[in-house]
């Protein structure tokens, strides 16, 4: 029955760590984080009649019946209502409040006192023991003196620190199980069920059982559960959790459909085209789990300092009982050290970290950006200064067709030549001749007898006349004639940092010469510009590290508007580069494609990685953003910083709170009942303070760049609202 | 007495209010299949908790009342004569508090609507979700558990009378006030478990205007108790006479 600590707590999906239990709901094994969570899933979970599933809530409200007439009743007696005349009815309220406490202490207590032994059975203590001393004390302690003629009763204070604690612990477990809804989409791709078209009949199976080929039908409303295409039907889609740009998509017979996406409004039929346990979903959600399961070092520290809080403070309220006990009566010192067991629970610093966490990696999961670890989040907080890699990151990646100077030719006839010749070739010119091509209308001529000439271009035949493509050098080897006016203009396109390719035939079976030059450039992406300016406001250094030569860098970073860059580095020189930034600005983050600088991105603090291709399970980066995902990186630093806030005042909070209140409660100046409640309003206000960074704004698309862009952005909040709303409804007609 | 008839009278207008959410609770306990006195004792349960909810939060709010006045009074305890006045004037700070918060309160049941929002967000959509699984449960306990925490629902109608079960200052007013004002909610609760259907959205609305109206004159009175201090004296004999 011991929970392995690394598995997620079943209601609020936050690690379950060494303080789970195990707990069987509906005839299903589940693991639980805490007393409070086991309730409130069981609540949540039971099916009304469903024996177990709200007899924790019928416990908390019999209790809170209980304690609260208990609580009237001790009330009265304090203000003096039963003193003078009614002072014969003593003895019997007494007794009434005996009757009341004997069964809320134990319909409360009980959950606390079994938690404590299975605890204290492993050699461990925890907060509930501390709970269970002080109330258990206050008991014991009031049925003797009930013996004794004038003796003061403290049955309120058993009961009712038991019921705080409860409603305490219920509440935070129904504010965790809030914060984990953004993740439950994510985290759904292991356990969901897809409808299985069979011949006639439909089977509900699980995704991981679907194989390519197979037949799933998916109704609107529905998520889809593999990748594949559609067979039958049309509707939009919303693909959110995989590009993390919440828009609606038009798909029809043939489209191919994501794992993950939501299908919005037609019944579709999609064959599967692959495994259900290899879509990209499946590793979102495998990625996310593993990241939930680490824990940063905030919350390390937070931890091991929890697990030396207990015996602390049992030697403190040990100490503080002996020392009242010589000043004061007994019941007076034993309350005073009842106020210190119960104040120092310190539940609030536990959950400090964890939620935060939870909360900032769900909602950038459901935005596609992917984060491995708490830790990394915490460090891109911190970080001061982002490197950034050029080609594929700042740029398309793909280079384009920039310029062409010809010498005595038509440029369609230059270019239809060529792009038969390239029609050869898997260089990475290739594409971009053909797509220049097809955007003036050329029609490629059909080239033969195509030879590729290892790093100088490639030569081959059309018209039965001997055409080559390539270097300067490759003109020369052919003997080719070279204009003056063609390499000059060759000259001025590389001192720019262009990649430049000279064209030439013969004609009429005589040497021929070269009649063209080409230019060609990575573009710079259209949202960089805007993301660079963003990262700026936010007070980041900005820095381009480039493997291509000084030109090409130097103009990309002109154009985007970066000051600082190197150009020129091979992957060891990027991570010496890193080194050095690093002894100079602290903790910085290196972006690049995730493809061709591994090293690069694995040596920087925060190694992020854009649209990354390869398969997620091998990816390095410790944050991973969707495919053309560069504009959401202000977006994703602004939330790892919020998130580190909420953390640092979460704990703040707790840790000054509970000094504070212990300090208050070693000295006699606070009251047990009032010290219950002050320790459940902090684990509550810390879960609510936690909440706030569901409020935040989501991403918004440079509204700059694309009106389309920021018609969605617009759009975003008011899908969110119309989801609210569509959740209040259901209360009220289920209500 | 004519302010606990007033209580009452804003406890069964207020109902009226209720029933629109309360009231699905009542519906939906519905009737025992054991025969009529098992589905009257379900509700009376239901209704002991519901009672026993505000009881507590009067009485609570009444020591809470006291132990401010009682803690300012000896702060500013330079003599023994000053000792009565302070203790009048922590008495005075709470009742007009109490009496600005029922006149907000009242505002908002005539459609100023911003106070509601702020309760009606996290906590009882949390307990809405506990509330519902119990409705159907079978047994005593869970009727009763369901009044209780039916009790803490956030509802301004409440809070309004917390606040002046607050300005009584003493545990057992406190306690009497919220007791009253629970009893006057009884029968349209009772009414709505028996009858089984909901009133008609104008007899909801008109039970609104009427308890808006009861608690306006409540914190009118109220806040007048702290702010005339002259008056004071007089209309608490007038309050105890009546």
């Amino acid at each position: 029955m011991t929970p392995c600590p690394d598995t997620l707590c079943r209601h609020c999906l936050l690690p379950v760590g060494r303080r789970g239990f195990a707990r069987t709901v509906n005839g299903e094994g589940c693991q639980f984080c805490c007393y409070g969570c086991c309730i409130a899933h069981q609540v949540k979970s039971g099916s009304g009649d469903a024996s177990e599933a709200a007899w924790f809530l019928v416990r908390l409200g019999v209790g809170s019946f209980l304690s609260m007439n208990i609580m009237l009743f001790s009330l009265l007696v304090y203000s003096g209502a039963f003193s003078g005349a009614d002072r014969r009815v003593l003895p019997t309220i007494q007794l009434l409040l005996w009757g009341l406490a004997t069964p809320a202490v134990l319909i409360l207590g009980e959950p606390f006192l079994r938690e404590t032994w299975l605890q204290a059975r492993q050699g461990r203590l925890t907060s509930s023991a501390l709970i269970v001393l002080g109330s258990l004390a206050a008991y014991a302690y009031s049925t003797l003196a009930m013996f004794q003629p004038g003796g003061h009763l403290y049955f309120d204070t058993a009961s009712m620190v038991l019921m705080l604690f409860t409603l305490g612990r219920y509440l935070e477990a129904a504010g965790r199980a809030r914060a984990s809804r953004d993740l439950a989409p994510l985290l759904a791709a292991e356990s969901e069920l897809a409808t299985v078209v069979e011949g006639a009949q439909e089977h509900r199976r699980p995704v991981r059982e679907v194989h390519a080929g197979m037949l799933i039908r998916v109704r609107p409303g529905e998520r889809i559960p593999v990748d594949g295409l559609i067979v039958e039907g049309s509707s939009h889609t919303d693909e959110a959790v995989i590009t993390g740009e919440s828009r609606q998509i038009a798909k029809a017979v043939g489209a191919a459909v994501l794992a993950g996406s939501i299908n919005l409004d037609g019944p579709l039929l999609i064959r599967s085209s692959g495994a259900g346990g290899e879509s990209r979903w499946a590793q979102i959600c495998r990625s996310v789990r593993d990241a939930l399961r680490q824990s940063s070092r905030t919350q390390r520290i937070a931890d091991r300092l929890v697990g030396a809080f207990v015996p602390i403070v049992l030697a403190l309220a040990a100490m503080t009982l002996v020392y009242w006990m010589q000043r004061l009566p007994l019941d007076q010192a034993m309350l005073t050290a009842l106020s210190v067991l119960v104040v120092a629970c310190p539940c609030a610093v536990g959950l400090a970290a964890p939620m935060a966490h939870s909360l900032g990696i769900g909602q950038l999961a459901r935005h596609g950006c992917l984060v491995r670890s708490p830790g990394a989040l915490e460090a891109l907080a911190c970080t001061r200064l982002i490197a950034f890699d050029k080609t594929g990151t700042l740029t398309l990646g793909r280079p384009k067709l920039v310029d062409l100077a010809s010498d005595g030719v038509g440029e369609a006839e230059v270019l239809a030549r060529l792009a038969g010749l390239e029609r050869h070739s898997e260089h990475g010119l290739a594409h971009a001749i053909a797509m220049a091509a097809i955007a003036r209308g050329v029609k490629p001529i059909v080239a033969g007898n195509v030879r590729i000439v290892p790093g100088r271009g490639l030569r081959g035949v059309v018209h039965g006349e001997s055409v080559a493509a390539g270097s300067a050098a490759l003109m020369c080897e052919l003997g080719w004639r070279l204009p003056r006016a063609l390499s000059e203009r060759a000259e001025e396109m590389a001192s720019t940092g262009h990649s430049v390719v000279f064209v030439g035939w013969s004609e009429n079976a005589r040497a021929g010469r070269a009649r063209a030059v080409l230019s060609f450039d990575d573009t710079p992406l259209p949202e960089a510009g805007a993301t660079i300016d963003a990262l700026r406001c936010l007070g980041l250094r900005v820095t381009l590290l480039s493997g291509d030569h000084a030109g090409a860098a130097a103009r990309v970073a002109a154009t985007v508007g970066v000051d600082e860059w190197q150009a020129g580095l091979l992957p060891e020189a990027k991570r010496a580069a890193l080194d050095q930034y690093r002894a100079r600005h602290g903790a910085i983050a290196m972006v690049g494609d995730g493809l061709n600088d591994g090293p690069g991105l694995a040596s920087a603090d925060v190694g992020i990685a854009v649209g990354t291709a390869t398969d997620l399970a091998r990816e390095t980066a410790d944050l991973v953003l969707p495919v053309d995902g560069l504009w959401l990186l202000p977006w994703v630093v602004c939330r790892a910083r919020a998130v580190r806030s909420t953390i640092l005042a979460n704990l703040a909070w707790a840790f000054g709170y509970n000094l504070i209140a212990l300090t208050c409660a070693v000295f006699g100046l606070l009251q047990p009942i009032l010290a219950a409640a002050v320790m459940a309003g902090s684990s509550l206000l810390v879960v609510l303070n936690s909440l706030r960074l569901e409020r935040l704004p989501g991403p918004s698309y440079p509204s700059t760049l694309q009106s389309t862009g920021a018609a969605q952005a617009a759009s975003e909040p008011q899908l969110r609202e119309q989801g609210q709303r569509r959740e209040l409804a259901l209360i009220k007609a289920e209500s | 007495m004519t302010y606990y008839a007033l209580l009452f009278l804003a406890g069964f207008a207020g109902s009226f209010h209720c029933i629109g959410m309360c009231g699905g609770f009542a519906c939906a306990l519905g009737a025992d299949p054991r025969g009529a006195g098992a589905t009257l004792v379900r509700h009376a349960l239901y209704n002991t908790g519901r009672l026993t909810t505000y009881c507590f939060l009067g009485g609570l709010a009444g020591g809470l009342g006291q132990a401010i006045c009682t803690s300012l009074g000896l702060r500013s305890d330079q003599g023994t004569s000053f000792l009565s006045a302070s203790l009048d004037a922590g008495q005075r700070a709470l009742a007009v508090m109490a009496g600005l918060l029922m006149i907000i309160m009242a505002l908002s049941f005539f459609g100023l609507r911003g106070w509601h929002r702020v309760t009606s967000s996290f906590g009882s959509s949390t307990l809405v979700i506990s509330l519902r699984s119990l409705l159907r449960r079978p047994g005593l306990a869970a009727p009763l558990a369901l009044g209780v925490l039916n009790g803490f629902l956030p509802c301004p109608l409440v809070y309004a009378m917390v606040a002046q079960a607050a300005s009584t200052v003493d545990v057992l007013s406190g306690c009497l006030t919220m007791a009253v004002f629970g009893l006057g909610t009884f029968p349209a609760m009772l009414a709505m478990g028996g009858l089984g259907r909901l009133l008609a959205p104008g007899w909801r609305r008109h039970g609104v205007r009427l308890a808006g109206a009861f608690i306006l004159v409540m914190g009118v009175i109220t806040l007048s108790r702290g702010v005339v201090p002259m008056a004071s004296h007089g209309l608490h004999h007038l309050w105890h006479l009546a």
